[in-house]
């Protein structure tokens, strides 16, 4: 209960999981009125009328008004007996906990860097040892790196490797810290000599095609410092993986450029963290990054052009060490940057690293995984097999190649709803709508499906009344010129409808072929995680409904944000989740898409609605 | 009965139902109609409604994968037939079709030759991952007029060029026309590499190998 002490309270506390926010509700105010002081972005797209279900959250504990007419319409019994309430309706009565369901929420930062906070035990590949040497004098002219040896022989530690990048630094350091020092050892190397009890750091990032998502880990604690994000400055080289390729074909220096670039990127975020944080690069002492197979390899600086032509294998699968001083990575000059293995040319360190932090590799039950992206990796966890394959889903869902689309940022319309024949629509930031993003064009085909504005072939029917053509082109006005931010009609023309078949029809036939070739029902899956970016703000009854994914209950959907970079941070603070990354590659059995009999046919029927 | 079969078989391949197409070819071949005529009055018939429906954007790209889909199933049941009675298809063309070299893409170059075949050319279709000498082979032997050359991936577009200067070394470029086709392709680059022809989807291909054999 509050904390005034008269018998009508002033206010409640409104708490929302899973975000923790927490929040003073003025008392006859509804949970949606609390969200917005709180910033906390829900979907509201009738504009808190009680007309659409887009603000629907979950009662945890505490006690809200008695449900409206409009909650009974929109949730239905079912719902409301699971506590679901409309956040516009309901008014809190006591202190309540609200539980916000990821399709309600809309979040302005559209990094891919959220992902779930690891509860690992953290057992780091490097330790540090508190050490006082013994400073030279006329009679003890033993060389500095003698010294060390010294006392690390005495912890019994024997005959250490330290490399010329540590060198060069260390004895100042030493004087400056009149001789004493926090060595860190990795295996039998010495790789810093920080002043004593410094903390620990490590770095992890994902490298993926379109983002880049870096997390500050304290190494000894296991805790994330701080995140931050970026574009992958590749991009204006090349929308996806092959071009990219194409391009380091075509030019020589592409392959360098495209590592200096990631470099730089990274280093830049890092100089970030560190402003965040207070700390300093020579506190990080080990890193791990992830990316998809070719991502991995550019920022290796390994070739790729192998990768962009049939059968498209790895230069390298194995896990690998790499000096972070050799590639220019700003961390300790001593540090490593360890790059889990790769599967096959199109299931990358990535989708290891999701599996690991999903637990789907030694999940006992059914558990299909999947990241969505230009490629879709998909795994089955089933009766102790683990099956993975790559399907080729385009771009659509990065908004490229429609009319309308755009990447997912202010303005964008994320969330669609037709109801009564009236368009609804919600953009990230609430500003004014300026184009379609992929959940929003996901959103928008689910609902054109669900009004028969398209048949189930994909043709918009145009005598429907939201349906016009101009021109001989046959489209559907979204947002009309007066509304858009830019005024010009948003709208979804034949071919966006076209190329959302082509990526969720890609995306569906992939899942078909592991769950047949695994011998699994539908029914059978127990569990269905999705990934990534688009994977996190997707609403999956649309996803659903246009088909992409099967028709399962709700409740067996997890939407798990940036997998890979949680899995990364877990490979960083434990080196026996490194370990497991082994066993995963060794048990997976890729199904190679390309040469499967069936996929034409699951690809043309998954294409239909 | 027969034309109500043919019939039938049109209805079929327009409407999507492929496994009923193959069904009542078998029936149509068993009730003694010759392959030929189940070809032209029956599939063909078909598929040039379904790539009209296309042509008029009433028809998309799985209500024409589907009709080519009943047409492949019962191609393969035909063919052996036609083969056995040594009858031939009197064609507007002999093309020689596949996805060049490193790239399995075929749906797409799939789809091209069936629309081609239905329009009266006759298809050799290779398949998928072609090397460049084998489709010189090909146009040799079969004295192909057309060729038609499909790429999907950014990588694989340059094959095209290479079996293009492949049929100059080979001294049959006179001979033959080439067009070139797929997602990353353009009319810009089918000039540069020397292609007689760009065709932007499977329709677009029958009116371009009608224009360039013209
Ligand atoms: C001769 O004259 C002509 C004239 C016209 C011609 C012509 C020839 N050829 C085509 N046309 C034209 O007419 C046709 C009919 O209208 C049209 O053909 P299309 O082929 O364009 O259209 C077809 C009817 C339908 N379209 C398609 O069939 C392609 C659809 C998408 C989803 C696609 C599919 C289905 C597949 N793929 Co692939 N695949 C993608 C595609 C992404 C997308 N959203 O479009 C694309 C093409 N794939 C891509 C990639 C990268 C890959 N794929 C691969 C594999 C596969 C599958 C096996 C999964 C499957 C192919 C199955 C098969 N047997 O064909 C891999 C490589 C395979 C290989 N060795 O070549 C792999 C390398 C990666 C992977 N994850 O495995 C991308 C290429 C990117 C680029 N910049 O080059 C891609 C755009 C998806 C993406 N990730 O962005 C026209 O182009």
């Amino acid at each position: 209960m509050s904390k005034k002490s008269s018998s009508v309270p002033e206010y409640f506390h409104v708490d929302f999981e899973p975000i923790g926010r927490r929040v003073e509700n003025n008392a006859g105010k509804t949970l949606l009125a609390a969200a917005q002081t709180a910033g906390v972005q829900l979907v509201s797209l009738c504009g808190g009328v009680g007309s659409c279900n887009s603000c629907r959250v979950r009662l945890v504990s505490g006690e809200l008004s008695t449900p409206t007419r409009e909650e009974q319409d929109a949730l239905g019994a079912d719902d409301l007996a699971k506590g679901y309430r409309l956040a516009c309706q309901a008014i809190p009565l006591t202190d309540v906990k609200i539980d916000i369901p990821p399709e309600s929420l809309t979040a302005p930062q559209r990094l891919q860097i959220e992902g779930q906070e690891t509860f690992i035990e953290p057992d780091p590949v490097v330790t540090a040892f508190d050490v006082q040497l013994a400073p030279p004098t006329l009679d003890d002219l033993r060389s500095d790196v003698a010294r060390i040896r010294q006392v690390l022989d005495d912890l019994g530690i024997a005959c250490p490797v330290i490399r010329l990048p540590v060198l060069e630094g260390l004895s100042g350091r030493l004087r400056a810290q009149s001789w004493t020092a926090r060595l860190v050892l990795r295996g039998d190397e010495v790789i810093a000599g920080l002043p004593q009890d410094s903390d620990l750091l490590g770095l992890a990032v994902d490298v993926g095609t379109t983002k880049l998502a870096a997390y500050l880990v304290d190494l000894e604690k296991g805790n994330t410092l701080a995140k931050t994000g970026r574009m992958n400055p590749q991009i204006s080289y090349g929308e996806d993986v092959v071009s990219r390729i194409a391009y380091t074909i075509n030019n020589e220096e592409g392959r360098k450029l495209f590592q200096a670039k990631l470099v730089e990127a990274i280093n830049d975020m890092l100089a970030e963290l560190h402003n965040q944080t207070s700390t300093s690069s020579e506190q990080v002492v080990e890193a791990v990054v992830v990316g998809n197979t070719a991502m991995h390899h550019l920022f290796a600086g390994l070739p790729v052009r192998q990768l962009g032509e049939a059968p498209y294998v790895p230069a390298v699968a194995d896990p690998m060490d790499i000096p972070a001083s050799e590639i220019g990575l700003a961390l300790a000059p001593g540090a490593y940057v360890h790059l889990p293995p790769n599967i096959a040319g199109y299931v990358g360190a990535d989708h290891v690293a999701m599996l690991l932090a999903t637990d789907v590799w030694d999940s006992a039950r059914t558990v299909l995984a999947l990241d969505i992206g230009t490629n879709t990796e998909i795994s089955l966890a089933t009766g102790g097999r683990l099956l993975s394959c790559s399907c080729a889903s385009g771009p659509a869902f990065e908004g490229a190649h429609i009319h309308d689309g755009m990447r997912a940022a202010p303005g964008a319309i994320e969330r669609v709803q037709i109801v009564d024949g009236e368009v609804r629509v919600h953009t990230i930031g609430s500003q004014p709508a300026v184009g379609i993003c992929g959940s929003g064009i996901l959103d928008a085909i689910a609902e054109m499906v669900a009004a028969g504005v398209i048949d189930s072939r994909g043709k918009l029917q145009k005598d429907n009344p939201l349906v016009r053509e101009e021109d001989g082109v046959v489209e559907f006005l979204l947002m009309p010129a007066e509304s858009a931010g830019h005024e010009r009609d948003v709208i979804v023309t034949q071919k966006d409808v076209s190329e959302v078949q082509l990526a969720k029809g890609a995306i569906r036939a992939g899942i078909e072929i592991l769950l047949e070739a695994a011998g699994v029902a539908h029914d059978a899956i127990e569990e269905f995680i999705v990934a990534g970016a688009f994977g996190t703000y997707l609403d999956i009854r649309s996803a659903v409904r246009v088909g992409m994914f099967p028709t399962l209950p709700v409740d067996r959907f997890r939407q798990v944000g940036n997998a890979a970079g949680t899995g990364a941070r877990q490979m960083l603070i434990s080196a026996e989740r490194r370990q497991a990354t082994a066993e995963i590659v060794r048990r997976v059995e890729y199904i190679e898409l390309t040469t499967h009999p069936n996929f034409t046919n699951e690809f043309i029927k998954a294409m239909s609605f | 009965m027969s034309e109500d079969l043919l019939a039938r078989i049109t209805e079929s391949i327009v409407g999507g139902e492929p496994e009923s197409v193959v069904a009542l070819t078998r029936k149509a071949l068993e009730s003694g109609l010759q392959p030929l005529e189940i070809i032209n009055q029956g599939l063909v018939a078909g598929m040039n409604i379904a790539g009209e429906r296309f042509t008029r954007g009433e028809f998309f790209l799985p209500h024409l994968l589907i009709a080519a889909k009943g047409m492949q199933g019962a191609m393969e049941l035909l063919e052996p037939e036609l083969g056995a009675r040594q009858q031939v298809h009197e064609a507007v063309g002999t093309v020689v079709i596949g996805t060049v070299l490193g790239d399995i893409h075929e749906i797409g170059k799939s789809l091209v030759g069936t629309m081609l075949s239905a329009n009266g050319f006759k298809v050799y279709d290779l398949g998928v991952d072609v090397p460049k000498e084998d489709f010189v082979a090909r146009v040799k032997e079969t004295g192909a007029d057309l060729l038609g050359l499909s790429a999907l991936l950014t990588t694989t577009m340059i094959g095209q060029r290479e079996v293009i200067e492949a049929i100059v070394q080979a001294g049959i470029r006179d001979q033959v026309k080439v067009i070139v086709g797929g997602a990353p392709v353009s009319q810009a680059w089918a000039d540069e590499i020397g292609a007689d022809a760009y065709a932007a989807n499977a329709m677009d291909a029958v009116e371009v190998a009608r224009r360039v054999l013209m």
